[in-house]
């Protein structure tokens, strides 16, 4: 309906713009004067009445903006519609480690291996914030350097970004820094926010921007440390590093041609599932239902591991394909290329640009990963073997030991 | 029991605390301050002290004195100053400030404390004044005599009341002057500006290079290291993407440096970022002052952390550690934070100074006799660190201008960087004493084997406040400059040094990418 009335406003203002021009050139020629008059007379009422007009045009289309961008990504069809329950299960690799003596969660055995600190983070920042201490911070390095490494090798870009960035961006990626329970730090006296997650300033480095379709796609893997108010998340879900306010993450970022997202994100999660099984973990991969996918998804893979601690399944990563809805707000187009010119232009101009396709998917969110290494690969006296593709990264350590206090 | 009259009526009104101007002079402290005093109609005082005296003779002369400090707000929390201490060793105090060119208040500092101890003192005399006037209406008296008790019970818990409440505020306007109050300084330290600053080491000489030098920002350019220009669009000037093999430095950086420093026995940490700003403050830094280099988050307490000797100070904050667990001696790897507010100028181009980087810090708590010893290790450990690196640098002992309020010594390392053609400051190693610990109530109890009082065993033993000392084992961007610049080859690429060869996968030369 807005759209209409915009529609409308454009064709008055069209239409005097149109009679402004007539009473000018008019004027341009010999007149009487008392014509003359007049014509200054219509010509001026014509001023105000556009200008006035002018003014609705911008409040409704910024109106038009705000009711529009809220409109979510449209959806895959093989996306299952419905609620959380409905999501499908897409692969299931490995299965529960049956132990024989009785199970410690990750606080129990970070305890005993004097790991992490939440006490005297409380004190110092507030709660759900944390210290890693001795092996935990080897294996946080360990994870994020192995990590880079895999997505390297196979054609990422390498990167490490801004965790400080304009909320304007933010919000062109799809969130809602400002909103009640935001999920947003803000700084105060800017308007600038920290990131919840590389995704975004990864998606605004090629803002407003046209790409050369012969770069596409480009694929970068990046490192950051990433900051959430967890607002409004309740419930027994919060304890020790499964919720914390802020962690270490790595995180893939794809632009490619629309015709080639859908294969992009099968490549991703294709990665994540190589990484996670690398590593021995027990997981499962959903495809999400319609009522869970983010306003920017038009299709979500979730990857929940087994933490035998929590005695359930935990998120450890997803991936997302945007289709063009990131690319829209955040301006990414690209310039198809063509061999044949059609028409009577010779060369580039004449195909216009199209917006690209933004994916983004978790290759490495450290606190869920470290709960699901010390919890699987627990042993009874307390210890945690080291998975093997870590013990390079880990200085060659294949054994977290408890401390002789 | 009659009290002497000690006020008129008249001359009581509610006075307002204010803030003296530096530039009264001690001999007429109290015609300019007036402590907030609430009416005492029925109070009667026996002989006041000289403090209570004054001011009534001044009452009226206090609302004419702006108030220029009332917009400051009240300290959080308290440090464990020692202001005997400082009365008793006024001058070299007041030396040290005028060294350090701080604007701390010494006359003030000590008035308000003669003031504050003068009114404990009065304060203590009325509660036990107030006792006798309790224990007496226990016995048996007459009705007339028992009503005379009731009304100077009550008078006395008025007037109790009334010093309490001024004996809180003096204490806060004590500790907000008091905590300006700059560290001492250690006797070998020069007096003066950032130009009197000696040099302790010098390791190494520029390179010669036969060639056109770039500087990193070029060297960038070519080898598709750094992304400014998409960073200012996204976040603002002074941040920056890394790219490619700059990714892999930084890594090989951090991972190297908190390798080479856990093996020397450090405890490696990673921190939180965000701190809530009494930590910030306890720590000697300013975060909500003009200009200040910290970032605060909206709706909140909380800030970013410009460097983890925040965070590590704050973990035994409130705490008495037991002597045997000192040294504690950690190595945190963080994320930093600085608005870099003020800072202008030429020393400002690409990575020399920016708003987020990752730092490698080292921080030791000990006990106050090891201090110095420990100054020296942690200065050694980072010659060691930037030597293995093949590092032209130099070690300068700070002169006492350019020293923060918080050290007693500072040792700083500014390295060769061949593209900006001059010494940049790569590290800062300082002892802080008990500056830190004061604030963050960090104490330890000293061991002993002989009791020689009756009771046997530790409470004897007052406790005592520990030392701490900071050092900058690892900055990235100033580390990556100068390998950058020092390390190029006259084709644009440059050499890894070799001790982050491992660190980098086996990568031994940043190669230009062909277009």
């Amino acid at each position: 309906m807005r759209d209409c009335q915009i529609s409308r406003r454009w064709q008055e203002v069209e239409r005097l713009r149109g009679e402004r021009n007539v009473v000018a050139n008019k004027m341009k020629g010999k007149l009487e004067r008392s014509e003359r008059q007049r014509l200054i007379e219509e010509g001026k009422n014509l001023k105000e009445g556009l200008a006035a007009l002018e003014e609705d045009l911008v409040e409704l289309t910024d109106k038009l903006q705000q009711e529009a961008q809220s409109i979510p990504n449209m959806t895959h069809p093989d996306v299952p519609i419905g609620g959380e329950d409905c999501s499908v299960l897409r692969r299931m690799v490995g299965s529960p480690r049956e132990f024989s003596f009785p199970v410690k969660d990750h606080l129990q055995l970070g305890k005993g291996l004097d790991l992490f600190d939440f006490d005297a983070a409380a004190e110092v920042s507030g709660s759900k914030f944390y210290y890693l201490k001795n092996e935990a911070v080897m294996l946080e390095m360990a994870l994020i350097n192995w990590t880079l490494s895999e997505v390297t090798k196979r054609g990422y870009t390498p990167l490490t970004t801004p965790e400080i960035v304009r909320s304007s961006v933010i919000e062109k990626c799809g969130f809602q820094p400002r909103g009640a329970n935001t999920q947003v730090y803000s700084i105060e006296g800017s308007d600038q926010c920290l990131i919840g997650t590389a995704e975004i300033p990864v998606g605004g480095i090629h803002m407003d921007s046209i790409l050369a379709s012969s770069t596409l796609p480009l694929k970068y893997v990046a490192y950051s440390h990433c900051f959430r108010t967890e607002a409004g998340a309740a419930g027994t879900a919060t304890r020790g590093l499964y919720r914390v306010h802020q962690f270490s993450k790595v995180e893939m970022f794809i632009l490619c041609r629309p015709e080639d997202s859908d294969t992009y994100h099968e490549e991703l999660i294709g990665i994540e599932e190589d990484l996670f099984s690398s590593l021995g973990l027990h997981f499962r991969t959903l495809d999400m239902a319609s009522g869970d996918l983010g306003a920017p998804a038009y299709r979500k893979f979730d990857v929940e591991a087994w933490m035998p601690g929590l005695e359930r399944y935990g998120e450890i990563s997803s991936a997302s394909n945007c289709t063009d809805y990131q690319s829209r707000r955040l301006g990414i187009r690209f310039r198809p290329s063509s061999e044949i010119s059609t028409g009577p232009k010779k060369g580039k101009t004449n195909i216009p640009t199209q917006f690209v396709h933004t994916l983004n998917a978790t290759a490495c969110a450290v606190p869920r990963m470290v709960i699901c290494l010390l919890e699987n690969f627990q042993k009874e006296d307390g210890s945690v073997i080291i998975p093997e593709p870590l013990i390079p990264f880990m200085g060659g350590l294949d054994l977290i030991r408890p401390k002789s206090k | 029991m009659g009290l002497p009259c000690g006020f008129g009526a008249s001359t009581l009104q509610t006075l307002k605390l204010v803030a003296i101007p530096s530039s009264f002079s001690m001999l007429r402290p109290c015609i300019s301050k007036t402590l907030s005093l609430h009416s005492y109609h029925h109070f009667q005082r026996s002989s006041l002290p000289f403090l209570s005296r004054a001011l009534s003779a001044t009452a009226l002369q206090s609302t004419s004195i702006a108030n220029e400090d009332e917009k400051v707000v009240k300290p959080q929390w308290r440090a464990a100053i020692d202001f005997k201490w400082i009365r008793d060793n006024k001058d070299s105090v007041a030396a040290n400030i005028k060294n350090r060119n701080s604007n701390a208040d010494l006359e003030l500092v000590l008035e308000l404390y003669e003031r504050l101890s003068n009114l404990q003192k009065e304060v203590e005399r009325l509660r036990g004044e107030r006792n006798v006037v309790a224990n007496k209406m226990k016995g048996k008296l007459e009705r007339s005599e028992r009503q005379r008790l009731i009304e100077e019970g009550k008078n006395l818990k008025e007037g109790l009341a009334a010093l309490e409440e001024d004996l809180v505020e003096l204490t806060d306007k004590l500790q907000q002057e008091a905590q300006s109050i700059p560290n001492m300084t250690h006797p070998d330290v020069p007096i003066g500006g950032e130009d009197c600053s000696v040099l302790r080491r010098m390791v190494g000489s520029p390179r010669e290079f036969s060639f056109p030098v770039k500087d990193h920002l070029q060297l960038g350019k070519g080898l598709d290291l750094f992304d400014f220009d998409a960073a200012a669009e996204v976040s603002g000037s002074k941040f920056y993407y890394l790219k490619n093999e700059a990714v892999m430095l930084e890594m090989a950086l951090i991972n190297w440096t908190l390798s080479e420093v856990t093996k020397r026995g450090y405890t490696p940490l990673t921190t939180p970022e965000i701190v809530r700003s009494s930590v910030i403050e306890k720590c000697g830094f300013q975060p909500r002052g003009a200009n200040t280099q910290v970032y605060s988050i909206e709706g909140s307490d909380q800030c970013l952390i410009g460097t983890a000797e925040i965070p590590v100070g704050g973990i035994h904050m409130d705490s008495i550690l037991a002597s045997s667990t000192l040294p504690l001696k950690y190595v945190a790897y963080s994320h930093c934070f600085r608005t870099e507010a003020g800072a202008a100028g030429t020393a400002t181009r690409g990575l020399y100074r920016v708003h987020q980087f990752s730092k490698v810090e080292m921080f030791i708590l000990c006990r106050p006799e090891d201090s110095d010893t420990y100054h020296e290790e942690l200065i050694g450990i980072e010659e060691d660190l930037f030597s293995s690196l093949g590092l032209h640098f130099r070690t300068l002992d700070m002169a006492s201008g350019d020293l923060g309020a918080p050290a007693y010594r500072k040792f700083d390392v500014e390295a060769w960087m061949p593209g900006l053609e001059r010494y940049g400051e790569i590290s800062s190693a300082s002892n802080c004493t008990d500056y830190q610990s004061r604030r963050l109530g960090i104490r330890f109890r000293p061991s002993s084997e002989i009791s020689t009082g009756p009771k046997k065993g530790k409470t004897n033993i007052p406790t005592q406040f520990v030392h701490t000392l900071n050092a900058t084992a690892c900055a990235v961007p100033r580390m990556v400059i100068c390998l950058l610049e020092n390390f190029q080859k006259e084709d644009g690429s440059v050499i890894i040094p070799e001790p982050l060869i491992p660190f980098m996968g086996g990568l031994d030369l940043i190669r230009p990418k062909s277009k």
